[in-house]
């Protein structure tokens, strides 16, 4: 059967449309994808995003068992700080990608996503018998929102939260009198907020935040836009640009790595080899230069050869643009300037590589 | 007159419009279009090129996918709608006086073609 959020009553009376995901089903737009993602932008917009996972890890060996299930040091992730991570198994290919935020001295909050909860958890009991660790899966018990968006700060503040908090860390907080844990954090490339909240008041912070983002030019955001948001943005998705047999040092996610950690990690091995030495594919950044439109799974090429394949792609309301993102033979002919062609259609289209991320990214804040 | 009371749909939600003169007009229906959401891109194929029913004559792409548009009826493409080429949204508009796809002249037993296209009102209980 499908589940259901806390919050999906209200999406229904917004008039979403819903749709299957990950076995929940969500809205996957309000009114339009290119109107919301563009609220985003320039705005602020809410999402239920309560379909996300959250396990809390706890236990005398809580800081050494997370940092033997991912290539991050979680030794050096201070109190109230967020990491982006990545769970590998044994060959470095990835299982899932996560956000882990310190919550206390041996207490953790891992964060990941709907569609690989079963499979993480599955991988952290697996990894857990050599420590005195508890995983506790409580997904069930919070809704998550997303506050994104250039005025995400300012509606938050006029709601009472008085936090004061870079990108990347988490506090306990109050919103509206609500007891919340909310983090500058989000998959827009905006600055944001995800505030964690138990059900039985989810529907109330999400009428409240609605009601007093008016002001702003709020609107609800569909998943739709967020895949459009993330993609011009180049953040991950998983399941599209990530799978399990793609390391994170192939998927340009090298720079989350630490080189001098110390303690032994899953893939570890690999993972160095091929820090040092490279990998024989990449992901790079697409920008059609005629208005067609790359697909997952469509193929790239270069000088006739297969080259490559699409692994997420689609339009980017901001730029006016096709864009994509793709794995490609590591080649040093193939690089950002370079024109590559993907088959759309039994037809090949020009295609330029271009930096990532897509559009300037505004979630960086520093106190 | 509502122009959807001249037209017949397909299950596989194009609709066919009779010019009168063995020449049709042919695009998606309402419910179409509103289910794909903002639509971005349009392929239409090119003039004089012939189909049979059934088969993909044009690609109509959504934020989120490419969707593929079959002929309700054999044909001749005799004329294709340039604007909703060049402005995709039109669609999300007016998918029948706008955003209209492809003229054809029909190459087919019409009427033995027209046997599995539903009349639009029986074609929106369907839906439901």
């Amino acid at each position: 059967m499908t589940k259901e959020t806390f919050l999906h009553d209200k999406h229904v009376q917004l008039g979403a449309k819903m749709v299957d995901f990950a076995g929940w089903s969500m809205p996957v737009q309000y009114t339009s994808i290119i109107e919301e993602h563009k609220t985003v932008r320039e705005n602020v917009g809410l999402f239920d995003v309560s379909h996300m996972g959250e396990v809390f890890i706890s236990g005398k060996d809580s800081m050494e068992f997370l940092n033997k299930i991912v290539p991050q040091d979680i030794e050096k992730l201070n109190y109230e700080k967020a990491v982006y991570c990545q769970l590998p198994n044994k060959k470095g290919g990835l299982i899932d990608d996560l956000i882990i935020y310190k919550l206390g001295i041996l207490e953790y909050l891992v964060i990941c996503n709907a569609s690989r909860i079963d499979e993480d958890l599955n991988w952290m009991v697996r990894n857990s018998k050599d420590f005195d660790v508890q995983i506790d899966n409580r997904s069930h018990e919070y809704s998550l929102l997303a506050v994104q968006g250039p005025f995400a700060d300012k509606l938050l503040r006029k709601m009472g939260l008085t936090t004061n908090q870079e990108s990347f860390t988490i506090k306990p907080a109050q919103i509206s009198q609500l007891k919340v844990l909310i983090s500058r954090t989000g998959y827009t490339g905006e600055d944001g907020y995800e505030i964690l909240v138990e059900n039985r008041h989810s529907e109330f912070l999400w009428d409240k935040i609605l009601e007093e983002g008016k002001e702003f030019g709020i609107k609800p955001i569909g998943l739709g836009a967020r895949d459009t948001l993330r993609l011009e943005a180049a953040l991950h998705l998983y399941g599209n640009d990530l799978d399990e047999n793609t390391t994170p040092v192939e998927a340009g996610l090298s720079w989350s790595i630490p080189k001098d950690k110390i303690a032994d990690y899953n893939g570890k091995d690999v993972i160095t080899q091929q820090l040092k030495n490279g990998t024989s594919k990449k992901l790079v950044g697409l920008k059609m230069l005629d208005k067609s439109i790359a697909r997952h799974e469509y193929e790239v090429y270069k000088n006739g050869e297969k080259v490559g394949i699409i692994t997420s792609g689609g339009p980017s309301p901001i730029l006016g643009a096709n864009i994509a993102l793709a794995y490609v033979k590591n080649d040093k002919n193939i690089c950002i300037g370079s024109t590559v062609q993907v088959m759309i259609r039994e037809k090949l289209h020009d295609a330029e590589i271009v930096k990532r991320p897509f559009v300037e990214k505004r979630n960086k804040i520093k106190l | 007159m509502s122009i959807t009371e001249n037209i017949l749909c397909s299950k596989s939600h194009e609709f066919l419009l009779d010019n009168g003169d063995n020449t049709f007009t042919i695009g998606l229906t309402d419910y179409a279009v509103e289910q794909l959401g903002d639509i971005v891109f349009l392929e239409l194929p090119e003039v004089d090129t012939e189909f049979k029913k059934g088969e993909t004559f044009a690609t109509v792409e959504s934020v989120k996918a490419a969707s593929e548009i079959y002929m309700p009826i054999s044909g001749k493409i005799i004329e294709i709608n340039e604007d909703a080429v060049n402005a995709p949204e039109i669609l999300n508009e007016d998918s029948y006086e706008k955003g209209w796809l492809v003229k054809i002249e029909a190459t087919g037993d019409v009427a033995a073609e027209q046997s599995d296209l539903l009349e639009y009102e029986d074609y929106k209980e369907e839906l439901e």
